[in-house]
């Protein structure tokens, strides 16, 4: 910590800034994540916010998408992996013995950067995760969650022909928004999505944009993205990692315009990244 | 940067149609023919090999699969044969049977019928065919019968152009009577061993296979995936993990008398499991398949891609339900071709069998998984062995119905993959 100027304190008291009032839903406070001796996160703390798309940016390997894959445990398949400080679900540490974590990562869904439907028909896809967990009473109340998720999701009109039809066998976009209708077909609080776009083209980017839109206002959303102009489209808040380090966290529109620390501005400018 | 380029010498472009350089092109496509052709001369030359064993296992087998017999005809109620028909009703009947003399009745048959030197005709074995039909329907003695009888080993390999001169002149003579016939040996796919060759079956062996493979299969299938799942899925990985892996791998090479040996040792000795018996054979190949079925499931389960793993955790699941949900069934066809291919092998293992007594002299197909009984390979090694001239051709005929074995169990496991593999 010798570049005070630019990391550690002045970093906090960045993250700290006024944000626009929404209650936290979940809350990272001191979180180090290790893998095996190599430190991954440093000393990261975070609230994400309710009804809002939180949007965390940085270069690669700055430790962003295993800050996200903290948030739902699912760092704990890595053997290396070791997560320290506290992380909170609506007040309830997620790391502490009490928590289920099979519970937690149906109250924390997650997308994943490569569409990765599973090799089953489109409908057992969705229904799927509502039927280990026992979210449905029957059959005529399964067909209704599939069609609600299905439709969520935007993939409704696509595929109510062709649902014996296999996952796989969707295109990218299709299959991606079948991951995404996956995850909300179990109710979550919160979405996770790790770079869900960067295996798409445009088009697909753009109605998965879309959709985040329209899912703002139900789940609370953290988006992983290597991709300004979507960070800039979609969120509300921006968290710019570096390094392991979260260097500034603010609204959207802030962190674009006005950036405080001046590794952000180098990034969101182009400087590097 | 044009300082640069200007102080080197300029280069001067490539000639394709150089003369050194066509020789070079000319060259490459010539080692390409050069490489496929000898490839397609390893393929056909094991192509060839193939077809040499197989045409010569099934000209010599098929003529395993027939059996000459001669026509006798009996009259019982001239013989001197006695025989209580009351002594036939019930659980006296075999004793009874024993008792009279049925071989006598049928030598004298067979010498009215074609001479004083007629002795040599038949097989040694012939008259239990005549003792068998009696059982069945006792009425038989009260009249005459006519009976076509294996004919003797000599005979039948006359009748089929391979005997002696003197074997040979005999044939023909009954020919000419058309005393002889030969036809399907419904005995070699019903019987079990026997001395003479002219009665012996394949059918106890092939039971005795069957069972062994039962408890192989049994055994080695279960323990082998869960060790695979856990040791893929579960395990920490450590030096422990490490050791166990080395020593997996290890026993997938040990030679398999070593198992022989254990399960001598282990099981007959320690544990004195019945001697002979196809659930001590079992047990001793599914130590051998056991490593093999572990290779295959833990690659198998290596190769169901990480993403799959994640989506179904990211929905909820539990590591119990990832496996038995998702990567299993995709890992299933791979496993499946494994545990085939390591079946296969046990199949036709000898060495181990030879160790734990299965090759004694089983004259009767087993009844259950801790009666004595013999495999097909034994038992194709013991016919090997034997001086008389008609086992070769019950040997191949043997090795015919080993290697159809093997193929109807190859054939379920690609029907079991393409099926498993459709699903997905």
């Amino acid at each position: 910590m010798t570049d005070m100027s630019d990391t550690g304190m002045s970093d906090i008291a960045a993250g700290q800034r006024v944000l626009n009032e929404a209650a936290p839903k979940m809350i990272a406070r001191d979180v180090d994540v290790f893998y095996g001796d190599k430190k991954a996160i440093d000393n990261v703390s975070i609230d994400i916010a309710l009804e809002n798309v939180t949007a965390f940016i940085g270069p690669s390997g700055c430790g962003k998408s295993t800050f996200l894959r903290a948030l739902n445990r699912m760092n704990d398949t890595i053997a290396s992996a070791r997560v320290t400080g506290k992380i909170e679900l609506d007040g309830e540490d997620i790391y502490s013995s009490g928590m289920d974590v099979v519970q937690l990562r149906a109250r924390v869904g997650m997308v994943f950067q490569k569409p990765n439907p599973f090799p089953k028909s489109i409908y057992e896809n969705v229904a799927y995760g509502p039927r280990i967990h026992g979210l449905a009473s029957g059959k005529a109340d399964m067909d209704q969650i599939v069609e609600k998720s299905l439709k969520r999701a935007g993939l409704w009109e696509e595929v109510k022909d062709r649902l014996a039809e296999s996952g796989t066998a969707l295109s990218g976009g299709q299959q991606q928004r079948l991951c995404i209708a996956r995850a909300i077909a179990v109710d979550p609080e919160v979405i996770l999505m790790d770079e869900p776009c960067s295996a798409l083209d445009p088009i697909a980017t753009a109605k998965i944009e879309e959709l985040i839109h329209e899912l703002r206002g139900r789940y609370a959303i953290v988006i992983v993205t290597h991709n300004m102009q979507q960070a800039a489209r979609v969120s509300q808040r921006t968290a710019f990692f570096h390094l392991g380090n979260l260097v500034e966290y603010g609204d959207t529109s802030e962190i674009f315009t006005n950036p405080r620390a001046t590794r952000t501005k180098d990034y969101i400018t182009g400087r590097y990244g | 940067m044009t300082n640069t380029t200007h102080a080197e010498p300029r280069r001067t472009p490539t000639n394709w149609n150089d003369q050194a350089m066509q020789e070079r092109i000319r060259g490459r496509y010539a080692s390409e023919r050069r490489f496929r052709l000898l490839g397609l001369f390893a393929v056909l030359l094991s192509a060839g090999f193939l077809a040499f064993l197989l045409v010569t296992m099934a000209a010599n087998g098929a003529r395993g699969f027939t059996q000459t017999e001669v026509r006798v005809e009996v009259d019982f109620a001239k013989s001197a044969l006695f025989i209580d028909p009351a002594a036939l009703e019930g659980f006296g009947a075999d004793a009874a049977l024993a008792g009279a003399d049925i071989d006598g009745a049928v030598q004298t048959a067979v010498r009215a019928q074609y001479g004083e030197s007629a002795d040599g005709l038949l097989s040694d074995a012939a008259w239990l065919r005549v003792r068998d039909a009696i059982l069945e329907d006792p009425a038989l003695l009260n009249r005459s019968e006519t009976f076509w009888l294996p004919a003797r080993s000599g005979l039948d390999q006359a009748a089929k152009s391979d005997g002696s001169a003197a074997d040979e002149q005999i044939y023909r003579q009954l020919d000419d009577q058309d005393s002889v016939r030969t036809g399907f040996n419904l005995g070699f796919l019903t019987g079990a061993d026997a001395t003479d060759p002219t009665v012996v079956g394949i059918w106890g062996a092939f039971k005795g296979s069957l069972f062994t493979m039962l408890v192989t299969l049994a055994l080695a299938f279960p323990i082998g995936v869960l060790s695979a799942i856990y040791l893929e899925e579960y395990a920490p990985r450590n030096r422990w993990t490490d050791l166990i892996e080395v020593s997996i791998n290890n026993l997938a090479a040990v030679p398999s008398i070593i198992f022989g040996l254990l399960g001598l040792a282990v099981f007959l000795n320690f544990m004195h499991l019945p001697r002979s018996a196809p659930l001590v054979g079992g047990i001793t190949l599914a130590l051998m398949t056991m490593p093999v079925i572990v290779i295959a499931g833990r690659n198998a389960i290596k190769s169901v891609p990480p993403s799959i793993r994640d989506a179904a955790l990211g929905v909820g699941a539990s590591r119990v339900q990832v496996v038995f949900h998702h990567v299993l069934p995709l890992a299933l066809p791979g496993i499946l071709t494994g545990t085939i291919i390591g079946m296969a092998r046990a199949l036709g293992e000898t060495a181990p069998l030879l160790m734990i007594g299965m090759r004694a002299f089983i004259a009767s197909p087993p009844g259950g998984f801790t009666e004595p009984a013999t495999v097909l390979p034994v038992q194709i090694f013991l016919w090997s062995d034997e001086v008389s001239r008609g086992f070769v051709e019950k040997t191949s005929a043997a090795i015919i119905v080993l290697l159809a074995f093997l193929l109807a169990m190859n054939g379920l496991a690609i029907y079991l993959r393409n099926k498993f593999e459709r699903r997905w």
